[in-house]
C-alpha cells in the first residue's frame, strides 16, 4: 500500500520532502509515529539506469532498538542489481587470501646441506655409480632439487575489471538477500555494547555485522561499542571488500557511505580503465 | 597581452616580424641546442636555482680565505656530496592563486569519465545513437561505455573459427536468442547455431554474423 | 516478465537459497586446469629437450649461429635504400573519419581550439614520441563525410586533408613539436605533477622548415597573407566556396594560435602549474623572463 503511494507520488515529479504519516504493518508505538516524515528523494543520476529498475530500499534509523523507517532510497541497478555472478565472489575471496598468505616452507638444496664437498669414491674402477657428491638429491640425506623455498608469496593482482565486478556482485548479492540495510547515520544514544547486541537481536540482523561509513572517523558512542564485540565491525568506505562482506552476515551502511560506494563503482564503470588494466599485468615486456 | 594565448596571430600580422623571425631561426636553432641542456640542468632543481654552498659552509663553519671554489669540486657522487640544505632563493616568482589561466589547465587534464554524447541532428561518422523506445522490449542489449553496440567477432583457430558474440543483454535472453535465429535464418537462408549463456549473459553464433547483427540491433533501437 | 529477466531470475533466486557466504562459493567447474607434473612418454620423459647434443645439455649454440656456414645475418649485404631508417621521422596517422567519430561522439571540445593533447585526451588516438614518432599525419581518408568547423593543430597534413577541413569553415595548421614537448603533450598531468616550469617549444630542424614555414602546408611559421592566398587558390582547385571565416561569430576562436615557442594553449614557457593547490609560480625575475620569452 505504501509503494501504491509512493509510486503515485513519484508520478507527480514531486521533489520537495513531504510530511507523510506511514502506515507500516510493523506495530509503531504512538511516540515514534508524531515524528514521521518520509523522505523520498528523486535521485538525480549522473549514468541513468537504461533497462534493469533502481532498487528502493528503506533508511533505518540507529538510535532506537526498535527499527523506525525514516525514508525510501533509491541505488543505482547496476551497482546494486548486478548479475550474481558467484565465480567472480569467488575469485576475488581467493585472490584476497593469496596475496597475504606467505609459506615459510623450506628445505635445503644439496649446496645448503651440511657435508658432500669430496667426491665419494673415484669415478671408474669400482662397478659403483658415478657421484660427485654425497649430498645430490639422489643421495639419501642429500638435498631437495626443487624444493620450496622459504618465504615464497603468492602476490598477484585480480584484473581489474573482476575486483570491479567483484564488488557490485557481492553488494548485489547482499541486496538480494535481505542483508544489506541503509541507515540514515551512526549516531547511537549510549556507548553500552549491550544497546547494540538489542539493536542486532531485535532486528534480525545476522550475528555479525559490518558496518561501513564515510570517513574514517566515527562518533565515540559507535567506536566504543563496537571495539568491544568482536562480531561487529565499522569501516570506512575504501576499506570495502568482498571478503569481508562474505564473513559478515549483516551489511549496514550509512546513506552518504550508500551513495559514495555507488558514485565511485559507477565511476570505474564508465571510464578509460587502459591504465588500471595494465598495471600489474604478468608477462609484459 | 590577452588572457589567453600569448601572441594572438590573425591574419592581419605584419610581415616583417616574421620574415625577421625566419632569417634568424638558423642562429637560434644552434642557440637552442645549447639552451636546452642547460635548461635540462635547471630542470632537476624543479625551476628554483639552488646555491650550491661548499663543504665547510654546509658544516656550519665560516668561509675561510683558502676555501675551495664549488666549482673544483665535482659532486657527480651521491656518496660523496652533501647534503641541500640551504636553498636561497635567487629569482624571484610569483604565486597567482585561482588564476584566469587555469581553464586552460583543466582542458589538459583526462577525463574523469568518458563524456556522454549529446543529442545532435546528424553524425556524419556513422554513430548510430541509441533509442528510447529500446527500453520497452522484453530484451534489452545495453551499450559499452564507449556508446558501441557489443557485437563482436572472435577468430581463432587461424581463421578457421568464427564466432559472433553479443554481450551485456538484460531482459529475457531466451526470446532475444529465438529472434536471432530466426532473423539470420531468414537472411541467410540457412540454420544458425547458437550459444546462450544465462550467467555471463551474452549469446555467441556460430559464424561471421556481425554485421546482420549489427543493423538488426540499430532496427531495434540499441 | 520478471522471471524469464535473467538478472532479476537469478536474484530472486537467490532470496530462497542459503546466504552467500566463504563456505558455499566456488569457481566454475573446468575452469582451473590441475597442475600436472611431466612424466613419462607423453607427459615428461625428456621434457622437450630431445637427445643428447647442446639441446639436452642446455648449452646452447649463439643466437643465428648455423653449425658453421656462412649465417643469414651475416650473409645478406647491407642495402643502401634503407639508411637512415632508424633516424626517419615518423607520423602516426589519423584519418578524418575518425576525426569525426571523435567529434561525434563529443570527447573532443568543438568550441575550442583542438591539437595534439585534446586529441590524445580523447583516447583515440595515441603515439610514442621515444619511438621518433612526431605527431599526428591527418590523412584524407573520411574527407568526403568530413563535415566539422574545427581549428585544429596537426603535424603533417596533405593537400586534399585541407580542403575537406577548410571546406566546412574550419582552419587548420600544420606545427612542429620537438620530442620534449610530444612527451608533455602525451601527460600534461604527470608534467605538471613534477614541478618543473614549462620549457619552451624547440624550432624545427633544418630539413623540416621549409614545410612549416610554407603556406601550401599551412605551416605555423608561414606568412598569414600567403595563408589567405592558398586558401583562394586550393577552394578554386577542389571547387567549394570559400566560406567568409573572418565574418563567422567564431572568428576569434579559429583564429587562435599558438605561439612557436608555445607548447600549451594559454599556458606560458617558464610558469609552474601546481594542481595540487590550484596555482599558478610565474616568474618575475627579468632574467628568467628573457630567457623565456625568447
Amino acid at each position: 500500500m505504501t509503494s501504491a503511494l509512493i509510486s503515485a507520488i513519484k508520478r507527480l515529479h514531486i521533489s520537495v520532502v513531504p510530511q507523510i504519516r506511514v502506515f507500516s504493518s510493523n506495530a509503531v508505538s504512538v511516540s515514534s509515529l508524531d515524528q514521521n516524515t518520509l523522505s523520498i528523494t528523486k535521485k538525480d543520476w549522473a549514468f541513468k539506469p537504461q533497462y534493469t529498475k533502481p532498487r528502493e530500499v528503506w533508511i533505518e534509523n540507529i538510535d532506537t532498538i526498535e527499527e523506525q523507517k525514516l525514508g525510501l532510497f533509491e541505488l543505482h541497478p547496476l551497482v546494486y542489481a548486478a548479475s550474481p555472478r558467484i565465480d567472480i565472489i569467488h575469485q576475488n575471496v581467493i585472490w584476497q587470501k593469496k596475496i597475504r598468505f606467505v609459506s615459510w616452507a623450506h628445505t635445503k638444496t644439496r649446496a645448503e646441506v651440511r657435508g658432500g664437498g669430496r667426491k665419494p669414491w673415484p669415478q671408474k674402477g669400482l662397478g659403483r655409480a658415478r657421484h660427485g657428491s654425497i649430498r645430490s638429491p639422489l643421495f639419501r640425506g642429500g638435498g631437495v632439487a626443487h624444493g620450496p623455498r622459504s618465504g615464497k608469496t603468492h602476490f598477484f593482482m585480480l584484473p581489474f575489471h573482476l575486483r570491479l565486478n567483484g564488488l557490485t556482485t557481492t553488494l548485489s548479492a547482499k541486496l538480494a538477500q535481505d542483508d544489506l540495510h541503509i541507515v540514515k547515520d551512526l549516531i547511537l544514544p549510549t556507548d553500552n555494547p549491550e544497546y547494540l547486541n538489542d539493536l542486532i537481536e531485535k532486528r534480525n540482523w545476522g550475528p555479525s555485522v559490518l558496518l561501513v561509513d564515510d570517513t574514517d572517523y566515527a562518533p565515540r558512542n559507535i567506536t566504543v561499542a563496537t571495539d568491544s564485540i568482536p562480531h561487529v565491525n565499522i569501516i570506512p568506505v575504501y576499506g570495502l571488500n568482498v571478503f569481508s562482506m562474505l564473513k559478515h552476515d549483516t551489511l549496514v551502511l550509512t546513506q552518504a557511505a550508500a551513495e559514495r560506494i555507488e558514485e565511485r563503482l559507477l565511476k570505474w564503470l564508465n571510464a578509460d580503465t587502459r591504465r588500471q588494466q595494465q598495471a600489474y599485468k604478468l608477462n609484459q615486456v | 597581452m590577452t588572457a589567453g594565448v600569448r601572441h594572438n596571430v590573425s591574419f592581419e600580422t605584419n610581415n616583417i616580424v616574421l620574415i625577421a623571425l625566419v632569417a634568424i631561426l638558423y642562429s637560434l636553432f644552434k642557440m637552442a641546442t645549447v639552451l636546452r641542456s642547460q635548461c635540462a640542468f635547471a630542470r632537476l632543481f624543479a625551476g628554483k636555482t639552488v646555491q650550491i654552498l661548499n663543504n665547510s659552509t654546509d658544516l656550519g663553519a665560516k668561509l675561510g680565505p683558502g676555501s675551495q671554489s664549488v666549482l673544483s669540486r665535482k659532486y657527480s657522487n651521491y656518496a660523496h656530496s652533501p647534503f641541500v640544505t640551504k636553498i636561497k632563493e635567487q629569482y624571484d616568482y610569483e604565486i597567482v592563486k585561482k588564476p584566469a589561466e587555469w581553464a586552460f589547465v583543466e582542458r589538459l587534464l583526462p577525463f574523469e569519465t568518458i563524456p556522454a554524447v549529446s543529442p545532435k541532428e546528424s553524425y556524419p561518422s556513422g554513430w548510430i545513437p541509441p533509442k528510447e523506445e529500446a527500453a520497452n522490449l522484453p530484451y534489452f542489449i545495453a551499450r559499452t561505455k564507449n556508446h558501441e553496440v557489443p557485437i563482436y567477432l572472435e577468430i581463432t583457430y587461424r581463421g578457421m573459427r568464427k564466432i559472433t558474440k553479443i554481450r551485456k543483454i538484460e531482459g529475457d535472453i531466451w526470446l532475444l536468442n529465438d529472434e536471432i535465429k530466426s532473423y539470420l535464418k531468414e537472411k541467410n537462408n540457412r540454420y544458425v547455431e547458437t550459444r546462450v549463456h544465462e550467467i555471463g549473459r551474452f549469446i555467441e553464433t556460430k559464424g561471421d554474423y556481425v554485421h546482420d547483427l549489427m543493423q538488426w540491433a540499430y532496427s531495434k533501437g540499441f | 516478465m520478471g522471471s524469464r529477466q535473467i538478472t532479476e531470475k537469478s536474484l530472486s533466486m537467490l532470496r530462497s537459497l542459503p546466504r552467500i557466504s566463504l563456505q558455499n562459493i566456488r569457481d566454475n567447474p573446468n575452469s582451473k586446469l590441475k597442475n600436472k607434473r611431466g612424466r613419462a612418454q607423453h607427459g615428461g620423459d625428456k621434457h622437450g629437450a630431445g637427445n643428447k647434443g647442446s639441446g639436452q645439455r642446455q648449452n646452447f649454440m649463439r643466437l643465428g649461429y648455423e653449425t658453421g656456414n656462412n649465417p643469414f645475418y651475416l650473409r645478406i649485404p647491407q642495402e643502401h635504400y634503407y639508411r637512415g631508417h632508424h633516424l626517419r621521422r615518423e607520423y602516426p596517422p589519423l584519418t578524418l573519419h575518425e576525426l569525426q567519430r571523435i567529434i561525434d561522439k563529443d570527447c573532443v571540445d568543438t568550441s575550442k581550439p583542438i591539437d595534439i593533447a585534446s586529441l590524445i585526451k580523447s583516447g583515440f588516438y595515441n603515439f610514442q614520441p621515444d619511438l621518433k614518432q612526431f605527431g599526428i599525419n591527418l590523412t584524407d581518408e573520411g574527407a568526403d563525410i568530413f563535415a566539422a568547423k574545427i581549428n585544429i593543430e596537426v603535424q603533417w597534413a596533405s593537400e586534399q586533408v585541407i580542403a575537406a577541413v577548410e571546406r566546412n569553415g574550419g582552419v587548420i595548421t600544420t606545427a612542429y613539436y620537438d620530442p620534449h614537448s610530444l612527451l608533455l603533450l602525451k601527460n600534461p598531468k604527470k608534467f605538471f605533477e613534477s614541478g618543473q616550469a614549462i620549457p619552451r617549444r624547440m624550432i624545427p630542424p633544418s630539413d623540416l622548415i621549409e614545410y612549416y614555414t610554407s603556406a601550401k602546408s599551412r605551416g605555423y611559421l608561414a606568412d598569414p597573407e600567403e595563408i589567405s592566398k592558398e586558401r583562394l587558390k586550393l577552394a578554386q582547385k577542389y571547387g567549394y566556396t570559400l566560406p567568409d571565416i573572418e565574418k563567422d561569430s567564431d572568428y576569434k576562436m579559429m583564429s587562435e594560435r599558438k605561439d612557436p615557442r608555445q607548447i600549451f594553449y594559454g599556458l606560458e614557457p617558464g610558469w609552474v602549474v601546481n594542481l595540487k593547490d590550484e596555482c599558478i609560480l610565474k616568474p618575475k625575475d627579468q632574467e628568467l623572463l628573457s630567457f623565456f620569452n625568447s
